[in-house]
């Protein structure tokens, strides 16, 4: 019954920080359910979306993640009775911040995925998987980690020049 | 240096199927500060347990990653587990290689990459792990309970029967709320003082209930277990420990032409009073605002026909402090009336119906009053303006109710069974009269309801028209009553004696301000809010505080009595034991770091945070920082991740721990 | 080139020194934060004053660009410990001090606000000396519309001569950036950050960044790189434009210092602009007890997630 997989040439890596009440649960729905998705996402759990700092998104692109998703309960059904309404605030926020600096949005993704959801987190995954694939890896933070101290590009004339005359 | 286990289960052959378990454990052996790795086919069975407990002794473990199913699953069993080794069970973690693993990947390669990567990530959390220690929390094992009505009475005698000491606090004169109010209860229409007042006299006599009557809430402080609640205890113009309730006072008050708004302003009573002949305590109060003392400094009879001198009007109020464990609010509601329309409240009158203008056009508890034996009227239905009985009479229904356009879209649950209720009582004492009830929809769930619903129509007689009324005026000594019945498609009009309302319920004048006391939440009606609609339906998102009754929605007798049971059983859970115990995922403030902006504050969702000064040795005032109080903390963290300076850190989800998985990847 | 009418800078010195030596005589404030003429032809610098007789030495002028309430906060090293404090400020310091109010840092009660009707200062890329001019205007007072302060406890009485239409720099550079790709966007900032030395002094001069200990330079765990290599640089730019949005003032002192010429205050009208849509929350003289981010409505936008 195994479909033949197609390989593909590159696999983005996938981190998703997940709330451990609504999309873990969701997540775990779709295991018990058998359900398939590409296995490129690896799963952060937290007690709340609220508990969520920017910080961490911006730390798994600098660690190579090519595609972040971020995933907690629907509006009103908060374990935490509010910390999804700060959490989305605080997103609206940074991805604006991220859109700014020059990151393609489309490698972030925000979603509302409860524990009965299995499908939707399958879906999700999918499509994000999917989607950063097509796109090709995150380079950006990764050619600034590589980048020396040296803070002109390293093909600047003077530079050039300077090595040139030695 | 970590001496971490990691134990990889084959789950039968749920995991082993798709993912390479020895290999994963081969490879997490390989990780630094992985001391021992193994794998094994059932580690939730007992000698997988046992194989666990067995390393973490010989290994000298000093951590533990079971990779195994959902946490959700079995995390409770391994740390179990591991604490009987005599590990602090928050160093175990599970590392889910089945639901997010074996069970949604069919490439046996790309799942036991998968399992390496999600075991290596779990390794590098579980190294920064912490011990914690569990939480216990001391609990003054008495409490309190807000409004004396039979929620709050029901309440108030389940704690104090288990053997807690009650404090129960009532803002009128006497307990008994709405229900002492009531003439019959649906659907077995027993007498509701017959059945209510036993339950008041128990609460007056039961050695472990506090009663404060004419009395309310000026402030609350503390958390769960801990609470100090001030009541204000109005001045009663009435010593309560020397009066012996005999009522001489009341027969001898000149004044006696004060509406009793206990009968819905349809009797009388004098300026000292009792509001009805059943109160408990069955002491009198100085109604100060008509009283002739009060008003001009001449009279002073009740102070003079006094036997034993309870009466003094120098009384003043006093402010008590009751430090209780736990607080069960039962507020109850009020009718919707357009006199009370509160200023700014979005609600909007219903002058179309003539409430309050057309002095026969009255509500559903007026009409209580009217049928009740003790009533102004003896039990006789009789029209306010003439005293004559009517021999028509109009009951229309949601009044208020689930009429979004007038500000409320809400069901008041009661109306169509006390409606029904009102025409059996009607025919039952007028043989001659015909009742006509206009309805949008009969909503009758519940025991034995819809066949009451069906005897009033089919043996009481009731004509139950289905549609709204358009228009209602007064002509001569009738009152018209135009409107449609859609059922039949035809215009109907009919002249009636009487018109009977059912008004909306509403939550208590002052609930929001309650609330705000209190620190609960509450909807845009200000009905208070349960901390989960379905499976937390008794208590409030703050802890050690339950509801009970009509303050949280419409509620019908029965309803409210077993959520005021529901709420007792909650509190008597609370009190088992005389401390309270919960798991450490709490936050708490680096003080160093803390600059005092507080953030954290702003954004909790349980108002854990309070303010804590620090002072030098010379008590000079050094900085304000935030504390979190355990007690009250939910454990979300979204503080933390407010906090610029991260100087508040959620125990179980520490920085440190969520980085070293993301830098593990 | 327009000039700008600044005639009334010289009645407003008149008045706060008036105002700081009736108040320092009186003994209603034990110290005064004001500007004060430095050694450079029409420069000026930041002053604490204790003594009634030191007015004199206060002026308010085009080169009085400070931010002076971060004197109250973190750097109050001279100002003394007991007794209310005085200090100047122009509409843009104003709704940074209002926001330290609401941050719980400043009590109204212990300082003195002298507010100073405003024309406009100069750029810090000008000569001091220079005169004040379309030109040589600082770019937040380009998109300034609050010149008088409000809810001072003392304003001097002057008329605010009407201001030019000047243009508006950030919001241009703000819809240059925005038109581009994200790609395109990237290759600007990170031409722009890769000149930070980390020298800080953003963090330094900003009147919110009060944290005793910055999240940066935080160890265990270490979020942010702290190395002035591209890859620190960006990310502390992106932790520092997060920690401000909702909070910013818009006093721009974090583009004035910074000696590498980032347009850091570029991301804090970003931020700004972004919240303003979103939850039309702006700095203002009101106290605000909870800022854009600190609370949230049931019916907030969300169309972002799915």
């Amino acid at each position: 019954m195994h479909s033949e997989k197609q390989k593909h040439a590159f696999e983005p890596r996938i981190i998703a920080f997940v709330c451990t009440w609504c999309t873990y649960a969701g997540a775990d729905l779709a295991g018990t359910s058998r359900m398939q998705y590409p296995s490129n996402v690896r799963l952060l759990k937290f007690p709340c979306t609220g508990r969520i700092d920017p910080v961490f998104i911006l730390k798994a692109f600098q660690q190579g993640a090519d595609g972040v998703l971020v995933s907690g309960c629907h509006p009103g059904d908060c374990h935490y009775i509010a910390g999804n309404f700060h959490a989305r605030r605080r997103f609206a926020a940074f991805r604006k911040l991220l859109e700014f600096i020059g990151v393609d949005l489309d490698r972030l993704q925000f979603s509302w995925v409860s524990a009965a959801e299995g499908g939707k987190w399958v879906e999700m995954v999918t499509e994000l998987t999917e989607r950063v694939r097509a796109m090709g890896p995150m380079r950006e933070f990764r050619e600034l980690a590589l980048e020396e101290q040296w803070s002109g590009a390293l093909d600047a004339p003077e530079l050039k020049e300077a090595y040139n005359s030695i | 240096m970590s001496r971490i286990g990691v134990f990889v289960c084959h789950c039968g052959e749920n995991i082993s199927r798709t993912v390479d378990v020895e290999r994963v454990a081969l490879q997490a052996g390989k990780l630094p500060g992985v001391a021992f790795a193994t794998d094994y086919k059932y580690m939730c069975s007992d000698p997988g347990q046992n194989l666990l407990k067995r390393a973490i002794a010989e290994q000298r473990l000093s951590h533990v990653v079971v990779a195994a199913c959902s946490p959700r699953m079995h995390e409770r069993t391994f740390r179990k587990a591991v604490e009987s080794a005599g590990l602090n069970p928050f160093l175990c973690e599970m590392a889910n290689i089945r639901e997010h693993c074996s069970w949604v990947h069919e490439d046996k390669e790309e799942a036991t990459v998968k399992a390496i990567e999600i075991v290596g990530m779990m390794v590098e959390r579980v190294k920064k792990n912490r011990v914690l220690p569990n939480i216990t929390v001391p609990v003054t094992t008495r409490s309190l309970v807000i409004g004396g009505g039979i929620a709050g009475i029901q309440a108030a005698l389940d704690i104090a029967d288990a053997g807690h000491e009650v404090v129960l606090v009532e803002r009128e004169p006497s307990i008994g709320g709405h229900m002492a109010q009531l003439s019959e209860t649906f659907p077995t229409l027993d007498c509701s003082q017959c059945i209510m007042t036993p339950k008041m006299v128990d609460v007056a006599n039961h050695p472990r209930i506090t009663l404060h009557t004419y009395s309310e809430i000026e402030q609350m402080d503390g958390y769960i277990g801990n609470f100090q609640v001030t009541v204000r205890k109005k001045a009663r113009s009435v010593d309560e420990a020397k009066c012996t309730g005999c009522g001489i006072c009341m027969t001898k008050c000149p004044q006696k032409k004060i509406p009793n708004a206990f009968d819905c302003n349809l009797g009388m009573r004098p300026a000292i009073y009792v509001p009805f002949p059943q109160a408990v305590p069955n002491t009198p109060v100085i109604d100060r605002e008509n009283c002739t003392r009060f008003k001009t400094g001449k009279c002073g009879v009740c102070q003079k026909v006094c036997g034993p001198g309870a009466v003094d009007y120098e009384q003043e109020d006093r402010l008590i402090v009751e430090p209780v464990g736990a607080i069960v609010v039962a507020t109850g509601f009020k009718l919707y009336t357009i006199e009370e329309k509160p200023k700014g409240s979005p609600i909007k009158g219903y002058g179309e119906f003539g409430h309050g203008k057309i002095p026969d056009v009255i509500d559903g508890m007026t009409f209580e009053r009217l049928a009740s034996a003790s009533g102004p009227t003896g039990g006789k239905i009789l029209r306010p303006s003439d005293g004559r009985e009517p021999k028509q009479i109009v009951f229309i229904q949601c009044i208020g109710s689930r009429a979004r356009e007038k500000g409320i879209s809400y069901c008041s649950k009661v109306c169509c069974m006390y409606t029904a209720k009102h025409t059996m009582l009607y025919h039952h004492k007028v043989h001659d009269g015909q009742a006509y009830v206009f309805f949008m929809d009969a909503r009758t769930p519940g025991k034995g309801y819809d066949e009451f619903w069906r005897r009033s129509i089919e043996e009481e007689e009731a004509v139950y028209i289905r549609g709204m009324v358009s228009r209602l005026y007064q002509k001569g000594d009738k009152i018209v009553v135009m409107g449609s019945d859609i059922a039949v498609g035809v215009q109907v009009e009919i002249e009636a004696d009487m018109v009977v309302l059912a008004t909306a319920v509403q939550p208590q004048v002052g609930a929001d301000t309650l609330a705000q006391k209190l620190g609960i939440s509450y909807d845009k009606y200000h009905f208070y809010s349960e901390a989960h609609a379905k499976l937390r339906p008794v208590e409030c998102a703050t802890a050690g505080i339950y509801l009970a009754g009509a303050c949280q929605g419409p509620k019908d007798i029965p309803d409210t009595v077993s959520q005021a049971s529901a709420a007792a059983a909650k509190v008597m859970t609370l009190f088992a034991r005389d401390k309270l115990e919960r798991e450490p995922i709490v936050a708490t403030v680096k003080e160093a770091g803390c600059v005092g902006c507080f953030y954290c504050k702003k954004v909790c969702p349980y108002g854990a945070v309070e303010e804590k000064e620090i002072r030098d040795r010379q008590g000079n005032l050094v900085k304000v920082v935030a504390y979190v109080n355990p007690g009250v903390c939910g454990g979300c963290g979204t503080c933390q991740a407010t906090c610029p300076s991260k100087s508040v850190e959620l125990d179980g989800y520490t920085d440190e721990q969520i980085v070293a998985m993301i830098e593990a990847l | 080139m327009t000039t700008i009418d600044t005639s009334i800078y010289s009645a407003v010195t008149e008045a706060i020194r008036g105002e700081a030596q009736r108040t320092l005589s009186e003994g209603l404030v034990t110290a005064i934060v004001g500007y004060a003429a430095a050694r450079r032809k029409g420069s000026a610098q930041p002053i604490v004053i204790t003594n009634a007789a030191d007015s004199e030495k206060l002026i308010f002028s085009p080169a009085c660009v400070n931010n002076l309430t971060v004197y109250l906060t973190k750097a109050k090293k001279e100002i003394p410990k007991t007794g209310r404090v005085g200090i100047v400020v122009k509409g843009c310091d104003l709704k940074a001090l209002v926001g330290l109010m609401g941050e719980s840092q400043l009590k109204r009660d212990e300082i003195y606000i002298i507010g100073v009707p405003c024309a406009g200062v100069l750029a810090s890329t000008v000569q001091p000396s220079q005169e004040l001019t379309s030109d040589t205007i600082a770019s937040k007072c380009r998109e300034c519309g609050e010149f008088l302060p409000q809810g001072c406890d003392f304003v001097p009485g002057v008329e605010i001569p009407a201001a030019p239409e000047l243009e508006k720099n950030y919001s241009a550079e703000i819809a240059r950036l925005e038109a581009l790709t994200p790609a395109e966007r990237w290759a600007y900032w990170r031409e722009q950050f890769s000149k930070c030395v980390k020298c800080y002094a953003c963090r330094q001069v900003c009147p919110f960044c009060f944290c005793e200990q910055c999240l940066c330079d935080r160890n265990k765990p270490q979020m942010v790189e702290s190395t002035p290599r591209p890859a620190g640089n960006t990310a502390w730019h992106i932790v520092r434009a997060m920690h401000l949005a909702g909070r910013c003032a818009g006093c721009a002192e974090c583009e004035r210092v910074c000696p590498m010429d980032i347009p850091l205050n570029l991301l804090n009208r970003k931020m700004a602009r972004e919240l303003k849509e979103l939850y039309a929350y702006e700095a203002s003289f009101q106290v605000n007890d909870k800022g854009p981010l600190a609370t949230y409505d049931e019916k907030d936008d969300q169309s972002f997630i799915k």
